[in-house]
């Protein structure tokens, strides 16, 4: 049923597409089909481009979630650190993160290095947030369960907190995995050789608007790809969430 | 001679400058079921949750079985109005937790099974709380105060949200369970009917702190629900309490 919903979602936007290309009729904006077909002629190529950009999506998101959670524990249960950093938090949130990317650059050099980091940190401070929220909006009455069995701290993040917050940290996965995409595109448009963002831009100066969409369309497919994952591992590993969901 | 086990001496507590309590004594005996109740605001609950070792008295001592009381003990369990059932733990888990953060994990299944039955959850070990009735979840936590064999229960308005069938179905398992167990059970209820049924003492927390303690004759009586007697004495009760909230 899933994939089915999926298949049909992706039919509807091919027809949109095909619209919209039929209507503005220019070359900017080429044939689904064509993209496709050109797509099938360079899979190699495609694949190894989406490669390298998903290893990079999947180290920062992955070192967002190292520090980010434990950080935004930490804001969560421990009033003063609350106190300290959220007015840091706040005011770093909106700023807009690819600004710093020639600081980074500067700092990390032109290689991976800089490029994950410019990820992580468009991405981690909406992971803190998130799970700072989490841990705040657990009952009182679910922390004097935990005191009532005398539960050592250890045993109370493990508990309570770490599973009551996963909610919240696979919501924040799903908003990261939209934006880390949408941010390969600046992140691999400098001294990248591989990377679906530099294949877009790539496609982009030389003109190639079939390939320029193919690229587009492969990062689609990546987000599909990830989403699934992510959707498996929350059935996994947070069963209750999907009973409550099928009860409303 | 009968021999003092939860001893609160001299007890008085304010939350910021409204003082809750003022000088409360109170001496409660091991394997005895005792009921408080008392007007709104009068400080029930602070009782409860000084007894559970949650909050600290300003002045006097709260001590149980001649060690005072610090901080929570292991062998006083809760059971809150409001249950706290985790949504992630199905009953099974609900019920093992408090064995596996002793550390007991290999006997934990095969005593929460044992338990379960007993309480007629066997069915639902594996369902998740949002899945299951108001009473069954009641029942849930009740399994969850009860599994680690504790020497205290104290109890905050245990069946408060029920409907009348539910409310008298838990109450009949509070109150086997408690005189099979032997267990002290110290709960505070605004259901004078409840803490007939329940408390083989009722005490009535008065507003300058005394506690009086009545005996209930019907305690130990199985059929007293059935008997005008029962009734009489809860109407009784009723008048004591009206008095006192006149002053």
């Amino acid at each position: 049923m899933f994939v089915k919903n999926q298949c049909l979602g992706f039919v509807s936007f091919l027809i949109f597409w095909e619209i919209c290309h039929l209507l503005l009729n220019t070359h900017t904006v080429p044939s689904p089909l064509e993209t496709l077909a050109y797509m099938l002629t360079v899979p190699g190529k495609l694949a190894l481009h989406c490669g390298a950009s998903m290893l990079r999506v999947l180290a920062a998101i992955g070192i967002s979630l190292i520090i980010g959670v434990p950080a935004g524990m930490l804001l969560g249960v421990n009033e003063t650190c609350k106190k300290l950093l959220s007015p840091f938090l706040y005011f770093i949130y909106p700023m807009p993160k690819i600004a710093f990317l020639p600081v980074f650059m500067l700092l990390f050099g032109l290689g991976n290095t800089s490029k994950i980091i410019l990820m992580i940190w468009i991405i981690i401070f909406q992971m803190i947030l998130s799970v700072r929220d989490g841990v705040e909006q657990i009952l009182p009455v679910h922390f004097k369960v935990m005191n009532s069995f005398c539960a050592t701290s250890g045993q109370r993040y493990r508990y309570l907190i770490f599973p009551a917050i996963l909610p919240q940290i696979f919501s924040g996965l799903r908003i990261s995995i939209g934006i880390t995409l949408a941010s390969l595109f600046f992140a691999e448009n400098y001294a990248a050789t591989y990377g679906i963002g530099y294949y877009i831009l790539s496609a982009w100066t030389k003109m190639n608007y079939v390939e320029m969409f193919g690229g587009i369309l492969a990062i689609g497919f990546l987000g599909i790809i990830l989403f699934d994952l992510l959707d498996s591992l929350e059935r996994f590993s947070a069963p209750w969430l999907k009973k409550n969901a099928a009860e409303r | 001679m009968k021999k003092e086990f939860i001893l609160m001496e001299q007890v008085s507590f304010s939350f910021g400058r409204q003082q809750v309590l003022k000088k409360v004594c109170l001496s409660l005996e091991q394997g005895i079921s005792y009921a408080l109740i008392g007007k709104s605001g009068s400080g029930k609950t602070t009782i409860l949750n000084l007894i559970a070792g949650f909050l600290k008295p300003d002045e006097g001592t709260v001590s149980i079985n001649g060690t005072r009381v610090l901080g929570p003990r292991k062998e006083t369990a809760f059971l809150f109005q409001e249950l706290g059932l985790f949504p992630w733990q199905t009953v099974e888990e609900a019920v093992a937790m408090p064995l596996k953060l002793r550390g007991g994990k290999q006997e934990a299944k095969e005593a929460v099974y044992h338990l379960l039955e007993k309480l007629g959850l066997e069915k639902y070990g594996n369902k998740y709380p949002q899945e299951l009735s108001g009473g069954e979840q009641q029942r849930v936590a009740l399994a969850r105060t009860l599994i680690g064999g504790p020497d205290i229960i104290l109890m905050d308005e245990p069946t408060s949200a029920l409907d009348a069938a539910t409310k008298e179905e838990l109450q009949g398992v509070i109150r086997e369970e408690q005189q099979r167990r032997g267990t002290t059970l110290f709960f505070v209820t605004h259901d004078v009917e409840e803490a007939m049924w329940l408390g083989q003492y009722v005490l009535i927390l008065k507003e300058d702190g005394e506690v009086e303690q009545i005996e209930n004759p019907y305690y130990f009586n199985k059929d007293a629900r059935e008997q005008l007697g029962f009734y009489e004495e809860c109407i009784k009760l009723r008048q004591l309490l009206k008095m006192e909230k006149e002053g």
